[in-house]
């Protein structure tokens, strides 16, 4: 027995001994990655290939992200964040952890897909989709749905997932896309009913939104950690509906989903996400992580995602388009206020978790 | 009167810093206490108490959806303890006091629910029982509802049975034949033996097993995430103010409430054992253990312990099924893809990290644990039960708050200033990149915190057995306090720690929740990779992971065994030395 705990005791010398050698390592641009992970393996390898430096990351998703960067950010860890939802970059930005960056490159990109001050830059874009099991609502008799109004349908009762609007960015937007939607209706109605002066949805629209979501809450079997695991619960029958973006659903496809899984669109409007990109407050390597910024914006890199099967659309207007994304020019969307919908969000978001999620389901 | 109790607490102090080795042992262990686990958890729940957070007690204590989910925490704890406790009972009883077949199975299927890498049981359960299950669907052709407090239990109690199982089935063999002899012989009948005899001799190590699953099961995440369905418990409402609220303030004031419960059953736990007298290991000859030979009692326990054996294999088979098709359930056609994908592409750096990082933090949470047990239960001192339920608090918080614990207190270096030295550097920072070992120290820190308390446990059930008058006559011998724990007590105890020990490295392997805030370039772990895996809704790939950390565990279970010794080994052969 002592002769166990030598020994035990010298592998655990050794190991940590290999631990520390490994690690005396040179100065490195340390990239947080919030999208899938193959996509980060890929950029930062992409990126280390064409400059030179040494690039690693660590992946979290973005509720995870905000959280860690907020607890270090005397000593920040990390120099560039990219992907993830804007909303949490504006989130971050509102709490002054991130650092305002005019790329060259970000003349390229539509106004629409960039902060007008330089604080993050869009480096892709997806759209809300109804991802749907054929054979569930075969069984069920339903037709795959093209409104918003279809998932209220009593058929579908506890046969709709979608995700939680406070750990899923997904589900936010899905959220605020009925927020626009309930404040076009309002404003077509009356001017002035809908936005207020400073283009922000009326309190009337987003109590709307919540009756909206209260009648869904009906259908809804559970409201899921992540924003793509609705599709796998559609995937395995666990569910009739899925409401995800679209190319995550295309995603579940290729994955091996092929013929159980259909994906429509919203007849009267869809929101769609933009993959926010911003440095970080106080970082250390600014100046790999301003090029990494300026790399990530052209046409080149955003087209690294559709060879790891992440099929988002580029912000680039000149980069190429994957075949299997969906098209943003050929959907109806809906006029989609990131700086509104993350100033709203905190409040959106606990009074969901008041009203909505608690509720008892009949 | 007062002024005596003063007296005394003086006076056992003195009795301990008489022995420097013991002096140290002890400050050691508040120092670790201290600096690694309450300082990290003040940083967090420490806000909690500032009287601004008033009206948040005020409003989650009284407002009837909070109150719900207080509620719901509080029967799934206790239902899942009673459970998981029961069940550990059942295949203790039958291993030790039954003449069945296949019990070496049993005993290895007993074993593998320690090995719960994150969100792999509650994903195997929907597949087999959940609305479109295999079993349930596919079999019986109902649309059954498993997301929910029965889902919960279930998945819970397969993965925290063992704890009971091996805590039981340890203090079951060290029982004193002689007893139930003494009682046979005063004419008691087998039930009779059971009930008045064997029962109140292990109800310390049921209590014990009974505190430590509860208050795992309410600061449970994963399942309740992967299988609740719209049944709230604290531990998710916390990780939802944390990561989608941005809400700390919350989060403490939750987590705050969530210690209560732990806190009660941890009193009512020491009350028990402080109760009854259960040394059954003396040291002096004692009889041969005798089988139950009834048969309906004998094959109905079989019958039961067998089904929930069953039970265990589908659900780990589910998970190495899931490894080798392409999307199990929809697409059953082999394929290797998704080992390829852990063994050559971003997993084989994260399974060498974690393994590495694992067996640093195994012995030294299994000793500590030891250490801290013997400290307890065999010293007199003030504060004894604080150091006890501070150590327990490792793993009565959620991950999540440990984890930001740890980013906020050593994301920089710790600093004391101390009168006469001045500014003094405790601690180097500990976490990020830039940190000693990449981060690794602080990894391997919550390794051993989380692991500690499963130690502690088995260590004071197992001790509370053991006569102290064994460890008094080595004294007396000669033997100073340091000899007397390492040749006596430690070897006395060594199926507790044998089990501890295997604890601590299963538990290492599978943390999650304190770990997404702690990993760097560095330093990937495994069970992040299978998050990111089943974030990704590669659950082929989550499985494969899976697959490769079972094998891991049980080979470091068999080396284990080897180098530790099992409880067939020189113990018992100490134990019934006279037989």
């Amino acid at each position: 027995m002592r002769k166990f705990y030598l020994s035990a005791l010298a592998v655990c010398v050794v190991l940590l001994g290999v631990t520390a050698a490994a690690l005396a390592q040179q100065k490195t641009l340390t990239v947080l990655c919030t999208p899938q992970e193959d996509w980060c393996v890929a950029m930062t390898q992409a990126f280390e290939a064409e400059t030179g430096i040494k690039t690693s990351y660590v992946r979290l998703s973005s509720g995870e992200a905000l959280a860690r960067i907020r607890a270090s950010k005397d000593a920040p860890e990390f120099s560039v964040w990219w992907g993830g939802p804007v909303d949490a970059f504006i989130a971050a930005n509102e709490e002054g952890l991130l650092e305002p960056y005019q790329s060259p490159n970000a003349a390229a990109l539509p106004d629409q897909y960039k902060d007008a001050n330089g604080v993050w830059a869009g480096v892709y874009v997806g759209a809300l989709g109804f991802c749907s099991n054929v054979n569930v609502l075969n069984e069920l008799g339903v037709e795959p749905p093209t409104s918003w109004a279809d998932l209220l349908d009593p058929r579908l009762k506890g046969n709709v997932a979608m995700a939680h609007p406070a750990t899923s960015g997904t589900a936010f937007t899905t959220f605020w896309t009925i927020v626009t939607l309930e404040a076009d209706k309002l404003e077509a109605a009356e001017a002035g009913k809908g936005y207020d002066a400073d283009g922000m949805p009326t309190a009337a629209a987003v109590d709307k939104a919540f009756e909206y979501f209260a009648q869904l809450h009906q259908n809804v079997l559970q409201y899921t950690r992540s924003g793509a695991a609705p599709g796998t619960l559609a995937g395995r029958g666990e569910i009739g509906v899925a409401i995800i973006f679209s190319h995550d659903c295309t995603k579940l496809q290729v994955e091996g989903f092929k013929d159980v899984l259909t994906t429509t669109f919203p007849a009267e409007g869809t929101g769609y996400e933009i993959g926010g990109m911003a440095l970080i407050k106080n970082a250390p390597e600014m100046e790999a992580a301003k090029l990494w910024f300026d790399w990530a914006l052209t046409a080149k890199t955003q087209e690294i995602g559709p060879m790891v099967n992440s099929l988002q659309l580029p912000t680039n207007p000149d980069a190429a388009v994957s075949e299997l994304s969906v098209k943003l020019a050929e959907l109806t969307v809906v006029n989609y206020n990131f700086q509104a919908a993350g100033k709203s969000r905190n409040a959106i978001v606990e009074r969901f978790e008041r009203e909505i999620a608690p509720r008892p389901t009949n | 009167m007062q002024n005596f109790a003063l007296q005394r607490q003086v006076n056992q102090f003195r009795r301990i810093f008489q022995d420097p080795v013991l002096a140290i042992a002890l400050l050691g262990v508040s120092l670790f206490v201290f600096i690694l686990i309450l300082l990290p958890l003040f940083s967090v729940i420490g806000e909690s108490l500032s009287p601004k957070n008033a009206p948040l007690f005020q409003r989650y204590l009284t407002e009837p959806i909070y109150q719900n989910i207080i509620l719901n925490t509080l029967v799934l704890g206790v239902l899942t303890a009673a459970v998981s406790t029961a069940v550990g009972f059942l295949f203790a009883f039958v291993q030790v006091k039954l003449d069945v077949p296949f019990k070496r199975l049993m005993h290895i299927l007993a074993l593998i629910p320690i090995i719960s890498p994150p969100f792999a049981v509650a994903t195997a359960i929907i597949v087999l029982f959940g609305r479109n299950g295999v079993i349930t669907r596919g079999v019986f052709g109902v649309r059954f509802d498993i997301y929910g407090l029965f889902g919960l239990t279930l998945a819970l109690s397969l993965s925290l049975f063992t704890v009971a199982y091996l805590t039981l089935r340890g203090m079951m063999q060290a029982l004193d034949p002689a007893l139930d002899e003494a009682a046979t012989n005063l004419g008691a009948g087998k039930w009779r033996v059971f009930r008045t005899v064997t029962l109140p001799m292990l109800l310390p190590g049921i209590a014990s097993a009974f505190l430590l699953v509860f208050v795992e099961a309410i600061a449970d995440l994963g399942n309740p995430l992967v299988l609740g369905g719209n049944f709230e418990v604290l531990a998710t409402r916390i990780y939802i103010s944390i990561i989608g609220l941005y809400d700390t303030s919350s989060a403490a004031v939750f987590s705050l409430i969530l210690l209560v419960p732990s806190l009660l059953v941890f009193i009512l736990q020491n009350y028990i054992i402080s109760r009854s007298n259960v040394v059954s290991v003396t040291g002096k000859p004692s009889g041969t253990p005798q089988y139950i030979h009834a048969p309906l009692v004998r094959w109905t326990l079989f019958g039961l312990c067998m089904a929930i054996c069953l039970l265990i294999a589908l659900i780990y088979g589910t998970i190495v099924l899931g490894a080798f098709v392409e999307v199990l359930g929809v697409n059953n056609n082999f394929t290797l893809r998704h080992f390829d994908f852990v063994l050559n592409g971003l997993g084989s750096k994260a399974m060498w990290d974690t393994t590495r990082l694992s067996i640093i933090s195994t012995p030294v949470a299994g000793l500590l644990g030891m250490l801290i047990a013997f400290l307890v239960v065999r010293k007199e001192f003030f504060g004894r039960a604080a150091l006890d339920f501070a150590t327990m608090l490792g793993i009565a918080v959620p991950g999540t708050i440990i984890g930001i614990g740890f980013l906020l207190v050593f994301n920089t270096p710790t600093v004391w200033e101390l009168p006469f030295f001045g500014p003094v550097t405790v601690l180097p920072k500990l976490t990020g990149g830039q940190a000693m070992f990449g981060g690794a120290l602080a990894i391997v820190i919550v390794y051993v915190i989380r692991s500690v308390p499963t130690a502690l446990r088995a260590g004071v059930a197992a001790l509370t057995q053991i006569d102290p008058a064994i460890e008094e006559a080595s004294v007396s011998l000669g033997a100073d306090n340091a000899r007397t724990f390492r040749r006596i007590t430690l070897p006395l105890i060594r199926p507790a720690l044998l089990a501890s020990l295997i604890f601590a490295f299963a538990r290492s392997m599978t943390t999650i929740s304190a770990i997404v805030f702690l990993t760097t370039p560095q330093t990937r772990i495994m069970t992040q990779q299978i998050l990111n895996e089943v974030e990704n809704v590669r659950y082929g790939n989550a499985f494969a992971y899976c697959v490769i950390l079972i094998l891991i565990v049980l080979t470091a279970i068999g080396v284990l065994y080897l180098g530790v010794g099992s409880t067939t080994g020189a113990e018992r052969a100490f134990q019934g030395g006279a037989r």
